[in-house]
């Protein structure tokens, strides 16, 4: 590339470019052998990176605005005040504060004719986890964690980088092992590590002994209850053995990513989506703009766009992207309406999700608003429909069954269906 | 490294080197008793081709369990140790009597009711601590439970003797999905939140008008604010009616007060002063005829049988660990009982004892089913709504956070502290009374406010309906969190010091096993812990530190056997 040579002036061109290509390979490497190979055997390693099914979801906690996203109506009367920019995908426009994001649209697909019925903050988000309106129902990254963990996998299955909010109970009535695990932003998890003095043969040692009393408990016992607080230890020992994972970030990567609290999440969500973590959840706070909505999602949008859009990007280059299914969603949308305080409050009435990567159809666009964005005008789904949609992009029957002690229960709301037109 | 395997025989040699079972433990059966009726009624629901129930579970097994279910932690060793060695025959309700009439267990059913009723919230209006406290006293004085119940809904909140009851509805603020919703589900056994927009689509008898029938109390009650003291109350007015609109079928309907499917509660002809006290901004509202208060009274009435039926199956789950119907909060006619006949029996036995939970909970702990083993002899146990095996049941936070702490030792050190202090106050001070017991007991949980609340954090879960949840982050905190580890040093008077005193290792073992599982070691597994320490190779403090962890990490510590 004759920018790159032009730079490079000054310095043995060669070797600089030798030095880089060796250190990037013997990165890569180290990567790969610090992740499934340096628990797992190669061959499982392989099977696994091969075949696991994996989510990683975006969470924009308070409600993005589809108009300053997903759905831009420049001009119209509630439009505010951005443009809409053209992407990689030909036709295909989204708000100008996502430049970085609007070069990666031939990856992504927008559905942007979801009416959730409720402006309710809990409401909403339970709604778009649960794919139901209401009821003890199982979060989709639970649901995940159940039908596509590998059965030796020893990490949790489903874990949410966040760090606001009460620590919601997400398993429903699935096995416990199957709740999110929930990190605050990229400290490592509470308790990590082992107790003074206790040496890892010890330890060791230890959790033998506990699985040899445990076995002795579990004899003329039922034993699902058992198995459940077995696996929980299982997966704390695994996490205590990768606790290099929560140190300090490449420096580097953080400068790709950006160093605000979202691009580091980011970073550490590739770094478990590397490490076979089947659902990997990212909050980024902050979308509840009832003032200011326009400043704020410049702010905002500014963080996201560009962490996403690299993460986005690194999940293609290592060839993950077949089969991890990538979605960016929020409780409700923003109104049309501008309230007098410059803000949009909140409105689960037409808003918008992006969704790509494992199983879905690149560079769609389903269903529409109206020219004002007011109303959606056609191919209206809800979360029941985006639900089932998520599962069967995975390969997880969603008009199945979940069979608990004899009860049949429908995966995904038997009312609403998947949208068949984003699946591949 | 030396590994320790069980041999599979060993679960059989444990039945068999513990304490037979006397056959006159139930000799003092008189018929008519509730719990013959129990006992019968399981037996009656033949679980074929499975042979007979369970066996009695030995002493040991049968201390921890009732123990724990009845106040909230294990005995304390002396105390088991007094039991195992009673020989009477009627040691067992002995014990059950005593448990009953400890301060712990008003503490524990303090614990027990304040997560059903209040689900964790936080607070709003009312000092979470004075509802507590209002409970415990409660279950202190053994205030029958349709009186409790009463209170609870009728409270403002207004008068200082209410304001710790009305906790219930004021901090709900009112608000109609939360409360109409909450008491659905822990005093009818029945959640009608799907009823709210429609008849229940997948349940034929959760209509819409059950729904707005409760709501329909607390139409015309308001939350008043105080204009001088701010203090936030429930006022109530005279006017506001409920009418509601099918989202499918967009029939509408109205109804006034009622109780399910009981008939509706008609105000009384008005009166020409309808008020006692008119609303206004410096008044509290109250009028003559107020609907809300019409809501107890319903509720506990002997028509509204679904009251009695799903207390009676709450407390038959808490001692059981598998209610007659499950889930909880789903009664209907396509959900019925595992045994239909004995819930009825059991509810109309518990309203004719006016309303006594104690009478109920000994009935329940008195009958061969609660008091069999968990261990079932051949392949696979029966399903759990046979009772033939006693189900291993999850501790909650409060227990698992009482457990801890006692079978650290923390328990007894606060314990004896207490005593000191009492003793040093009032030199007649007798912690063996009654009055004594329950003012060492308030002394040491408020000493130990800090550390429960800490430990119950971490294993509380959001949805407080769900009996067990195990996450890694539970596990990184048995493994190395701070009110574990701080317990397990030495020189702080814990237990540890007095296990590391001992020079006779079996003995130190068999004082391990009698705090962390209630029982004692049988003779591989003394063998197998001695092993341990000895191979431990971090000199003897660690190992015995590390196998107190790993007792209190094994699943034997986390269920009730």
């Amino acid at each position: 590339m004759p920018m790159t040579k032009q730079r490079n002036k000054g310095c043995n061109a060669v070797d600089h470019d030798l030095s880089r290509r060796g250190f990037m390979g013997g990165g890569l490497m180290a990567g790969a052998m610090a992740g499934f190979g340096s628990l797992l055997s190669p061959a499982l390693a392989k099977e696994m990176k091969g075949q696991q099914k994996q989510i990683l979801q975006v969470y924009l906690q308070g409600g993005v605005s589809q108009f300053e996203s997903w759905d831009p109506k420049p001009g119209t009367t509630y439009g505010g005040p951005f443009r809409a920019i053209p992407t990689s995908v030909p036709g295909t426009q989204i708000c100008e504060l996502m430049p970085h994001t609007a070069r990666k649209m031939h990856l992504l697909s927008i559905v942007r004719s979801i009416n959730l019925r409720t402006n309710d903050h809990n409401q909403g988000m339970l709604f778009m986890e649960k794919g139901r309106p209401a009821g003890t129902y199982p979060y989709v990254g639970s649901v995940a964690s159940k039908y596509l963990s590998h059965p030796n996998n020893p990490l949790p299955g489903f874990v949410h980088i966040t760090t606001r909010g009460l620590s919601g109970e997400t398993a429903g009535f699935l096995k416990a092992q199957h709740a999110q695990m929930r990190l605050e932003g990229v400290k490592p998890p509470k308790h990590l590590g082992l107790p003074k003095g206790v040496s890892e043969d010890l330890a060791l040692r230890s959790e033998n002994l506990r699985l040899q009393l445990n076995q002795q408990f579990k004899t003329g016992r039922s034993r699902s209850l058992i198995d459940s607080y077995d696996t929980s230890f299982d997966q704390a020992r695994q996490l205590i053995k990768r606790t290099h994972l929560f140190g300090e970030q490449d420096e580097k990567e953080l400068d790709r990513y950006g160093r605000h609290w979202f691009g580091r999440r980011c970073l550490l969500a590739r770094t478990l989506l590397e490490e076979g973590v089947t659902c990997v959840k990212v909050t980024h706070h902050g979308y509840d703009t009832h003032a200011e909505n326009f400043n704020f999602h410049v702010e905002q949008l500014d963080e996201f766009d560009k962490t996403f859009a690299t993460l986005l990007g690194d999940i293609e280059e290592r060839g993950m992207l077949d089969n991890v299914l990538v979605i960016v969603y929020s409780e409700f949308g923003r109104t049309p309406k501008i309230n007098h305080k410059f803000g949009r409050d909140h409105w689960g009435t037409s808003l918008s999700v992006a969704m790509g990567g494992c199983g879905i159809q690149p560079g769609g666009i389903v269903g529409s608003t109206n020219a004002d964005g007011t109303a959606v005008k056609d191919r209206e789904v809800d979360a029941g429909h985006l639900f089932h949609t998520y599962l069967q992009a995975v390969g997880v029957d969603s008009q199945q069954n979940h069979e608990i002690d004899g009860r049949a229960i429908p995966i995904g709301d038997p009312v609403t269906e998947p949208i068949k037109e984003l699946l591949l | 490294m030396p590994t320790f395997k069980f041999p599979p025989i060993l679960a059989a040699a444990i039945c068999c080197l513990l304490p037979s079972i006397s056959a006159v433990i139930f000799a003092q059966e008189s018929a008519g008793q509730l719990r013959n009726n129990i006992d019968s009624e399981i037996l009656a629901v033949q679980d074929k081709g499975v042979g007979n129930p369970a066996a009695t579970s030995e002493d040991y097994t049968f201390a921890r369990r009732i123990s724990l279910d009845l106040t909230g932690r294990p005995l304390t060793v002396t105390a088991l140790e007094t039991f195992i060695g009673d020989n009477s025959i009627d040691k067992r309700e002995k014990l059950i009597d005593r448990l009953l009439a400890s301060p712990q267990y008003a503490r524990h059913m303090q614990y027990e009711f304040d997560v059903l009723l209040m689900q964790r919230l936080p607070k709003k209006h009312v000092a979470p601590d004075e509802f507590a406290e209002f409970l415990r006293q409660a279950f202190h004085d053994n205030k029958p439970y349709d009186q409790l119940v009463l209170e609870i809904l009728t409270a403002d909140g207004a008068e200082k003797s209410n304001r710790a009851a009305s906790r219930f509805i004021l901090d709900r603020e009112l608000k109609r999905e939360e409360t109409v919703r909450v008491i659905g589900q822990v005093f009818l056994g029945r959640d009608l939140q799907c009823a709210q927009c429609h008849n229940h689509p997948q349940i034929d008898d959760y209509f819409q008008q059950h729904y707005y029938g409760l709501a329909a109390f607390l139409k015309r009650s308001y939350l008043f604010t105080d204009p001088k003291s701010k203090v936030v109350s429930i006022g109530d007015k005279i006017e506001g009616d409920v009418t509601f609109t099918s989202v499918f079928t967009g029939e509408e309907g109205k109804t006034q007060p009622r109780m399910l499917s009981l008939s509706e509660v008609i105000d009384p002809p008005a009166d020409k002063e309808p008020y006692e006290t008119k609303p206004d901004k410096t008044n509290r509202g109250v009028p003559k005829y107020n609907r809300r208060l019409q809501l107890g009274p319903s509720m506990i009435s002997d028509g509204n049988v679904a009251f009695r039926m799903n207390i009676t199956n709450r407390i038959w789950s808490k001692m059981m660990g598998q209610g007659f119907v499950e889930p909880l909060d789903l009664f209907h006619s396509a959900n019925i009982a595992s045994h239909p006949v004995l819930l009825r029996t059991m509810a109309d036995a518990l309203r004719d004892h006016k309303y006594d939970l104690k009478y109920l909970i000994k009935e329940i702990a008195m009958s061969k089913s609660y008091q069999r083993t968990s261990v079932w002899n051949s392949d696979a146990p029966p399903a759990a709504n046979k009772y033939y095996t006693a189900a291993i049941k999850p501790l909650s936070p409060e227990q698992f956070a009482w457990t801890l702490l006692q079978s650290l030792g923390e328990v007894e050190k606060q314990t004896k502290a207490a005593e000191a202090t009492l003793l040093s106050k009032d030199k007649d001070f007798d912690a063996t009374t009654a009055a004594g017991q329950m003012l060492v007991e308030t002394k040491v949980t408020a000493a130990l406010k800090r550390p429960l609340e800490d430990i119950v954090t971490v294993f509380a879960s959001q949805n407080t309906a769900l009996k067990f949840t195990a996450s890694a982050n539970h596990a990184l905190y048995l493994i190395n969190g701070p009110e574990i580890s701080q317990r397990l040093a030495t020189g702080e008077g814990y237990l540890i010091d007095a296990l590391l005193a001992s020079d006779d290792d079996a003995a130190m073992i068999e004082q391990l096993y009698l705090h962390m599982y209630s029982r004692k070691p049988v003779p591989a597994e003394r063998k197998y812990a001695q092993e341990f320490i000895a191979t431990a190779g971090e000199g003897k403090q660690i190992a015995v530190q590390e196998l107190m962890r790993t007792m209190l990490c094994s699943a034997e510590y986390r269920f009730v056997r």
